[in-house]
């Protein structure tokens, strides 16, 4: 993660937060106690197509939040139907199972600390652009 | 697009390095897994039993322990089981049913016994008991059927009545999946191969079973928590020609005889 200034133009008071809202859009799933990690992604969607016509500031950090949504879901999803496996089907627990679920809660974490970081500073109207997520956003959203 | 590309290969890689690492932990024995499910299933036994016990008459008869013990030590011994962890019990009931409990109980009905035509059939039903027991099978069904929570509240005291009867049902009356019957089936054809036991018994067992299953439906409880009987006894016998083997009987045939008739005295 990287905190950048270099934004096209300074963001207005309600660019700020609107951008803001699309990261916490996920949290709030989370604590509403939804368990399915498909259910973040919906939230980050959802919000996502409502800011599709919003400025290029709010669009820009909707990508961003929605991109590492998605590659959560993946490693998510892992979890969640390995544990169903585990509990309901034939699997295991094992090792690798337990160290997976260890990795993944470690993912998640700094994911949450990023996004609660993410939100409180883009509240302030800075621009914090993401390793790997932020040069992407770069390539997909259009000005 | 080529630093994009390195970038997420960095994280795709960095993801799997962790998890390899993680994976070198032993977790299970740091966590204790294993004794935390040997802990579970050891009070799960206790109440089951509990509860069997209050509900049926087990027959305690020193000749006829005697014998199924011969029978067990023989299976156990030869698939490195230990014997010490199987508890067998034999109830007085004319059904015709078998079932695994928590923590080893083995539980035979006397009706089992009487209608079994000779040894290798008595024997194959346990083997296929035991190969639920030794493949973790209870535990699976019981977590499917009732639910980890319930299962975990039933060890710490709770004692919900109609929680209890329903978990005692799902284990004692209703049919394990398809594909654990299978699985079962086959280890208990090894069992019965590695113990020179007849392994088509508990082919024959099942056709029998299965033939019978629309004269006497209600007196097959075996069956009915079994399915399948008929396909199951063709697939049994396919995997025995795999396999090579020779019969040698635990008991004599004046035992089998004189355990028929004990038996047939309850």
């Amino acid at each position: 993660m990287k905190l950048s200034s270099t934004f096209d133009y300074a963001p207005m008071e309600h660019e700020a937060e609107r951008a803001s809202n699309s990261y916490l859009m996920s949290l709030i799933a989370v604590m509403g106690g939804l368990p399915l990690p498909i259910v973040n992604l919906i939230a980050t969607v959802i919000f996502f197509l409502g800011n599709r016509k919003g400025s290029y500031f709010v669009r820009w950090h909707c990508t961003q939040a929605l991109l590492s949504q998605i590659s959560l879901l993946v490693i998510n999803s892992v979890s969640f139907w390995w544990t169903i496996s585990v509990f309901f089907q034939d699997g295991d627990i094992s090792n690798q199972y337990i160290s997976y679920m260890i990795t993944v809660l470690l993912f998640n974490l700094v994911e949450l600390i990023a996004t609660i970081y993410t939100a409180i500073e883009i509240r302030k109207g800075k621009h914090i652009s993401w390793w790997f997520y932020g040069d992407l956003t770069d390539m997909i959203c259009r000005k | 697009m080529g630093k994009l590309i390195s970038q997420f290969a960095i994280l795709v890689a960095s993801f799997f390095v962790l998890w390899n690492l993680f994976g070198r932990v032993d977790w299970m024995k740091i966590l204790h897994v294993e004794q935390a499910t040997q802990t579970i299933e050891e009070k799960l036994g206790e109440k089951y039993w509990e509860i069997f016990k209050s509900q049926e008459v087990e027959i305690v008869d020193k000749s006829l322990d005697a014998t199924m013990d011969k029978l067990l030590n023989k299976l156990c011994e030869a698939n490195k089981i230990d014997r010490k962890e199987i508890k067998v019990h034999i109830v007085d009931n004319d059904e015709v049913n078998a079932f695994a409990l928590p923590d080893g109980h083995l539980v035979v009905y006397a009706g089992l016994i009487r209608d079994s035509q000779n040894e290798a059939e008595l024997c194959g039903v346990l083997a296929h008991e035991l190969a639920h027991l030794e493949l973790g099978h209870l535990m699976k069904k019981l977590v499917k059927e009732v639910g980890l929570t319930v299962l975990i509240s039933m060890t710490s005291g709770n004692h919900n009545p109609e929680m209890i009867r329903q978990a005692f049902k799902a284990l004692t009356s209703s049919a394990f999946d398809r594909d654990l019957e299978r699985e079962a089936d086959i280890k208990a054809v090894d069992y019965l191969v590695n113990s020179d036991i007849n392994p088509e018994g508990l082919a024959n067992f099942l056709y029998r079973m299965a033939s019978a299953e629309k004269g006497i439906p209600d007196q097959l409880f075996w069956l009915s928590t079994h399915p399948g009987g008929e396909e199951r006894s063709k697939d049994i016998l396919a995997y025995v020609e795999t396999k090579e083997w020779q019969e040698e009987f635990v008991l004599t045939e004046d035992e089998w005889e004189s355990f028929q008739i004990e038996i047939a005295a309850y």
